[in-house]
């Protein structure tokens, strides 16, 4: 089995963007899953509809909604070319960006099951033994949720390694560039290369086999 | 016990269908809180460590305001430094017991004395799903003792145990009562806890404060009887002492011209002991010669019969005691039991509990 030089391209694009997205959104996600999960706020089932939105819509209206929001023309992307004249869309900043909104959904369900498992109780208790709220949350929820945290982290990180239909949105499908594996295999599908093709869904399988096998060992004991 | 270490509760906490109100001030150094599981003990206990806070009102400690909805004053529970043991005891579970006691230590490199106190030395490296029910209370005792607290809260730190394991975890409660000295808030729906270690007695039911005095007190007052029923103890007499004989193995009580033996406990004749007997512990017989093992054949009189229940209770006049006994309808019809029957009330020295001495 001999993978050209485009293919390793793809393979450690899409290992790259998904290792990104994941140091990117995890500080959001510990935040977002930590109110879901422990504090009861106005607004808190808007906050969850809205971090989950991706999960349900197609991942190509999401990719079309960060089209219009980043694109030269758009609110944010817009600003962006103004103020330091750089052009988001099809991009690798796009693609992270696509790849983190899509997986985010997954990083936060996995965080808040981690959370809402640990009890309030022991949370109280740790209050009155004089710790801090932060403190709580670092000796206490953390350590406790790891596992649900381990879980949703390598979940998300699958779902990035595999995004294609908001990847292709708003970074197009450049060879080199913006092209991960799942843009490569569409790529080699519709050119008819077939062994390229066997190749990286070959590679796409073990790579996301790893990825639920290690969910599975940290997430059940 | 000083000015500065009393507490003063004077406050409302709604839940769901049911409202706490109380207004006391804890001036012993032992308070226990007595009632039934709903009552709103709990509640009570969360509300002074801050875990929980009230609808309105004031919680002071000494001269300090802990709570005061008035001028919106409310310290969080890591500020108010109180000890909080619970029934489970909470121990966090990816610590070793180690690391759980320096967790509120405000000094974690000295060597608490609650340690010792707890005799839990040889398990401070082991984690908690590796102690048993006992040992994992007392580290969970030792914890709230090694953040050295201003007070200690406990809720029902007993009532997880079975009744051996409680025997052996109390002398410990004491221990820590003669060396810490700080005062104890102690919520328990067990009798015999409160009166054994407490210097005064709340008596809780529906949110509210119904008595309060000396734990042996509150016995003769008219909540006496509401104790009873709420602790499941239906019948506590005060007997006199006759004989007290270490090497039969029983203590004699007099009861009017009768006798109550009880398994032997170290006191002096003529010393009054308050006993404990529940009301499905007492048999009925109509003949006093039937050949049991049971030591206790008391005569009395059936004064009246309440049959309303799922079980018929009968009052018993017992030489001036009355004894309430529950027994089946079933029974009753068969013994053909109405008031003024001569009855036999029959129970084993273990059915006779003491309460404190």
């Amino acid at each position: 089995m001999k993978i050209t030089p485009a293919e390793v391209a793809a393979l450690s694009l899409s290992i790259k963007v998904a290792l990104l997205s994941l140091v990117i959104m995890f500080p959001p996600g510990l935040l977002a899953g930590w109110l879901l999960a422990k504090r009861t706020f106005p607004g808190k089932s808007f906050l969850n509809t809205l971090v989950m939105c991706p999960l349900v819509l197609p991942p190509i209206v999401s990719g079309y909604l960060l089209l219009i929001l980043l694109g030269k023309h758009g609110v944010i992307g817009g600003f962006i070319y103004r103020t330091f004249g750089i052009e988001i869309v099809f991009s690798q900043v796009a693609v992270i960006i696509a790849v983190s909104i899509i997986s985010f959904p997954l990083l936060v369900r996995g965080i808040v099951t981690g959370m809402a498992s640990v009890p309030l109780e022991l949370e109280n208790t740790a209050r009155t033994l004089g710790a801090s709220p932060l403190k709580v949350f670092w000796t206490i929820t953390f350590p406790l949720a790891h596992r649900g945290i381990i879980g949703g982290m390598i979940l998300g990180f699958s779902k990035s390694l595999g995004e294609f239909g908001a990847t292709i949105m708003v970074a197009g499908n450049i060879p080199g560039k913006t092209q991960t594996m799942a843009l490569a295999i569409f790529s080699a599908v519709h050119l008819g290369e077939d062994a390229s093709v066997y190749r990286l869904v070959f590679i796409s399988t073990v790579v996301a086999f790893i990825a639920l096998w290690l969910t599975e060992r940290f997430t059940l004991r | 016990m000083a000015d500065n270490t009393k507490i003063r509760l004077d406050f409302r906490k709604s839940l769901d269908d049911f409202t706490l109100s109380v207004d006391c001030t804890l001036e012993a150094k032992v308070s226990a809180f007595l009632g039934v599981s709903g009552s709103g003990k709990s509640t009570l206990l969360n509300c002074v460590s801050g875990t929980l806070t009230p609808d309105a009102g004031e919680i002071a400690f000494g001269d300090e305001m802990l709570y005061a909805s008035a001028s919106g004053i409310n310290l969080p529970p890591e500020k108010r430094r109180f000890g909080y043991v619970f029934q489970e005891g909470h121990l966090f579970p990816h610590l070793t017991v180690a690391q759980n006691i320096r967790y509120g230590q405000p000094n974690p490199r000295k060597s608490s004395d609650a340690i010792d106190v707890l005799e839990i030395s040889e398990l401070l490296q082991r984690y908690p799903k590796e102690l048993s029910g006992g040992q994992r209370q007392r580290v969970a005792i030792a914890r709230a003792l090694a953040m050295e607290p201003r007070m200690l809260l406990m809720d029902e730190p007993l009532a997880a145990l079975d009744s051996a394991l409680k025997d052996r975890i109390i002398p410990y409660l004491h221990h820590v009562k003669e060396v810490f000295e700080i005062p104890i808030l102690y919520i328990t729906h067990a009798f015999s806890e409160a009166m054994t270690l407490a210097d005064e007695a709340f008596l809780i039911a529906d949110g509210e404060i119904m008595a309060r005095g000396e734990p042996h007190r509150l016995l003769t007052a008219p909540a006496a009887m509401r104790i009873a029923q709420m602790t499941g103890v239906e019948n506590i007499l005060f007997l006199p002492v006759t004989a007290s004989n270490k090497t039969s193995g029983v203590t004699t009580l007099e009861i009017g011209s009768q006798s109550l033996i009880i398994p032997y406990i170290d006191i002096g004749v003529g010393e009054v002991v308050p006993v404990a007997i529940r009301a499905e512990d007492i048999i009925i017989s109509l003949e006093p010669d039937i050949p049991v093992s049971a030591r206790n054949i008391l005569f009395g009189q059936v004064q009246y019969l309440d049959v309303k229940s799922e079980r018929t209770w009968l009052s018993i006049l017992v030489e001036w005691h009355h004894l309430a006994v529950k027994i089946t309808h079933e029974a009753r019809e068969q013994l053909q039991l109405k008031e003024g029957s001569d009855v036999y009330c029959v129970m084993k020295t273990s059915a006779v509990n003491i309460l404190w001495n």
